[in-house]
């Protein structure tokens, strides 16, 4: 017996992957993991495959297009039917960069079951082995009728400090609500919303494509990149993975209007060392910064 | 003889993007093709019109990831010719050591996916573990190992410190001694030349009629490299030669590439030993005027055009691309006629296929 299960655990996991349609980033990376002896899967006990019907674990790349999709499905149906699946890259969860257009069909939840997601664009391979690592524990716990086990430590090894563009993080207090972070968004990842309060910024990690483009833009550094990869997460979670912070009103020191006063960050960066004056413009809105500096406004 | 057709796809033609072929057999011998594509199609022309000009950076470094900064640097560079900006010098070195790296990065990838297509994985597999050197560096310079965001209009987003200048100057130096090793490899190892001498020939006449462009013209003799014919950004002060061969061969165009590659080493080398102080982006915020610009690059995979038409709000009114997998599918015609059907997936491979950029 014991014989038996060690056979079976020698058994490769196989991994299939369907291409629907990416700009092959995902897919040159998972070309790294069958090729590259650091990132070999092997390490995980896994194998690729060429063939549908041998497929342990599917692995989805692209924002699924219209044209692809039959054959999509079509693969898709030839997989085994207690396979685990896994959307590599934000692509299929979001449909990224190329959301809204009409020759994409995504997101892949739409048209089959999602097991894990991979956020990156593209993951580094060490983000999909984490993410494959993730789904072999799907694959474990369903077999065995059980829970799926909380992923243990999720901080990065500290050997590995690449400053890699990973999660982006929002600091509140810095932001101005100038938007211009939303306005450079390819994957329209950043959303504001006007509440009771104050303005409230969310941004998507699975919609993000980690360019960091809102981030160079932002005038306050209020939004940053971070080294923090390690994004896998099971499908279900998909809608907690998000950054958010609140900017709140203050009552104009004028006429008590709500408004978001400037960050010192941003007065730095325009007068280098603001004075006690300008210190006391910020706290005003526009119409009465307007009175205070040059007088009732003529109209 | 019997005429056969059948239908390849991705799995069968070991390729990394889908795309499918209805071949016609005369006997074992491939007699004509057709290409079905399509399945990339992001509808690109309809998105970059949805994009303001900065969302476009992003969204053209994904049109492929394999050329992905020649898209977004070629896109600024005609963003740039209708502001009448003129880039800082710092930043035309910049542009051109990401265009470089991804160009290394890029034909190494071309030659392990052939070794692999001939069943040579060992080969396969020491091409791809010294294409990571190439992934190691972008990502620790630039933070992805695929997709650099290194453009912005007026410049470049990336700066080389001291210490990755050293870093990368390391890098280069450890690529020397492989790639000489492959150029020879790929040249005159027996096994190789079995499988690639005198397979999927392009003569030089068909070549010009297909209109064929990068390693794909230089295999065959046609001394066309946009970087020598019309230099852009800071190649008219580095030096180079245009890599060519004439037997219009798979070992011809693998022959070009890893030539390009190496050279590719000694153009990083010498930016760097250049590199001007100065900023790295002219105004962060230009305005865009009305006006229209075509702007070239040579991409990894041959000459990329951009013709970019503006009427001064934010959104582009038309984008159009030239890309240069284009001309070289149409080739393939040529090169696979009279082959048997066992070489299709190398000779497919040989024109380093981008369907993500003839797709859209
Ligand atoms: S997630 Fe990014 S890298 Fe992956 S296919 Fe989509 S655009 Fe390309
Ligand atoms: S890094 Fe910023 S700009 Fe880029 S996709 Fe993410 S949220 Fe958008």
């Amino acid at each position: 017996m014991a014989i038996q299960e060690q056979e079976t655990a020698a058994e490769p996991v196989r991994l299939f992957r369907i291409n629907t349609g990416s700009c092959n980033g995902c897919d040159v990376e998972l070309a790294v993991t069958s090729a590259v002896t650091e990132f070999d899967v092997e390490q995980l006990g896994c194998r690729y495959t060429e063939s549908a019907h041998e497929a342990d674990i599917v692995l989805i790349t692209g924002p699924l297009t219209v044209r692809a999709r039959d054959e999509v499905l079509r693969l898709y149906a030839a997989t085994p039917r207690d396979r685990i699946t896994v959307a590599v890259g934000v692509c299929p969860v979001s449909g990224g960069v190329f959301r809204d257009s009409y020759a994409v069909d995504g997101p892949l939840e739409r048209h089959l079951p999602v097991d894990v997601n991979i956020p990156g664009c593209p993951p580094r391979p060490l983000a999909l082995l984490a993410g494959i690592r993730q789904a072999l524990e799907v694959r474990r716990a369903r077999r065995a009728g059980e829970p799926i086990r909380e992923p243990g430590d999720r901080k990065q090894p500290a050997a590995d400090n690449f400053p890699a563009r990973g999660r982006l993080s929002f600091d509140a207090s810095a932001c101005v609500d100038c938007r211009m972070c939303r306005h450079v968004c390819a994957a329209g990842a950043i959303r504001f919303e006007e509440g009771e309060g104050g303005v409230r910024l969310t941004l998507w990690h699975n919609s993000c494509v980690f360019c960091g483009l809102c981030s160079h833009y932002c005038p306050t550094g209020a939004l940053s990149v971070t080294g923090d990869w390690r994004l896998d997460h099971p499908a279900a979670d998909a809608f907690r993975q998000v950054e958010r912070g609140e900017v709140p009103y203050q009552p104009c020191a004028g006429c008590g209007e709500p408004i978001i006063p400037a960050a010192p960050q941003l007065l730095h960066a325009v007068f280098r060392r603001p004075n006690p004056e300008i210190e006391k413009l910020k706290n005003l809105c526009p119409a009465c910064r307007q009175r205070m500096s040059i007088g009732v406004p003529r109209r | 003889m019997t005429t056969k057709i059948i239908e390849m796809g991705p799995h069968q033609l070991a390729l990394e993007e889908p795309m499918y072929f209805r071949v016609q057999l005369e006997g074992d011998r491939v007699a004509d093709l057709d290409v079905m594509p399509g399945q990339v199609h992001r509808g690109m022309e309809h998105l970059v019109m949805r994009r303001n000009l900065y969302q476009n950076i992003t969204l053209l470094e994904r049109l492929c990831s394999l050329c992905s900064n020649s898209h977004p640097s070629t896109f600024c560079a005609a963003v740039e010719d209708v502001a009448g900006i003129a880039i800082p010098e710092r930043a035309e070195y910049l542009r051109a050591v990401a265009d470089e790296i991804k160009r290394i990065a890029s034909h190494l990838f071309c030659c392990a996916v052939q070794a692999n297509a001939i069943g040579e994985t060992t080969l396969f597999r020491r091409v791809m573990e010294i294409r990571e050197i190439m992934q190691r560096a972008k990502e620790a310079i630039y933070g992805n190992r695929m997709d650099l965001a290194a453009n912005v209009i007026g410049g470049v987003r990336y700066d080389l410190t001291p210490e990755a200048a050293s870093y990368l100057a390391q890098a280069m130096e450890q690529m020397k001694k492989p790639l000489d090793e492959l150029y020879l490899q790929f040249g005159n190892n027996p096994v190789l030349m079995g499988r690639m001498a005198w397979v999927g020939v392009l003569p030089r006449e068909a070549a010009v009629e297909c209109a064929v462009v990068g390693p794909v013209a230089r295999a065959c003799g046609i001394d066309y490299d946009v970087r020598k014919k019309s230099p852009y950004g800071a190649y008219d002060r580095l030096d180079f030669e245009v890599a060519l061969q004439t037997a219009g061969d798979v070992r011809a165009r693998n022959m070009v590439r890893l030539a390009e590659a190496r050279q590719s080493v000694s153009l990083i080398e010498q930016c760097l030993a250049k590199l001007p102080v100065g900023p790295l982006s002219a105004d962060t915020l230009p305005e865009i005027p009305a006006g229209e610009a075509i702007a070239k690059s040579e991409a990894p995979r041959g000459e990329l055009m951009y013709y970019l038409r503006t009427d001064g709000s934010d959104f582009p009114v038309r984008l159009k691309w030239r890309v240069p997998s284009y001309m070289n599918w149409d080739a393939l015609k040529v090169m696979l006629k009279g082959e048997p059907v066992a070489n299709i997936p190398l000779i497919v491979n040989s024109i380093d296929p981008c369907i993500a950029c003839t797709d859209r």
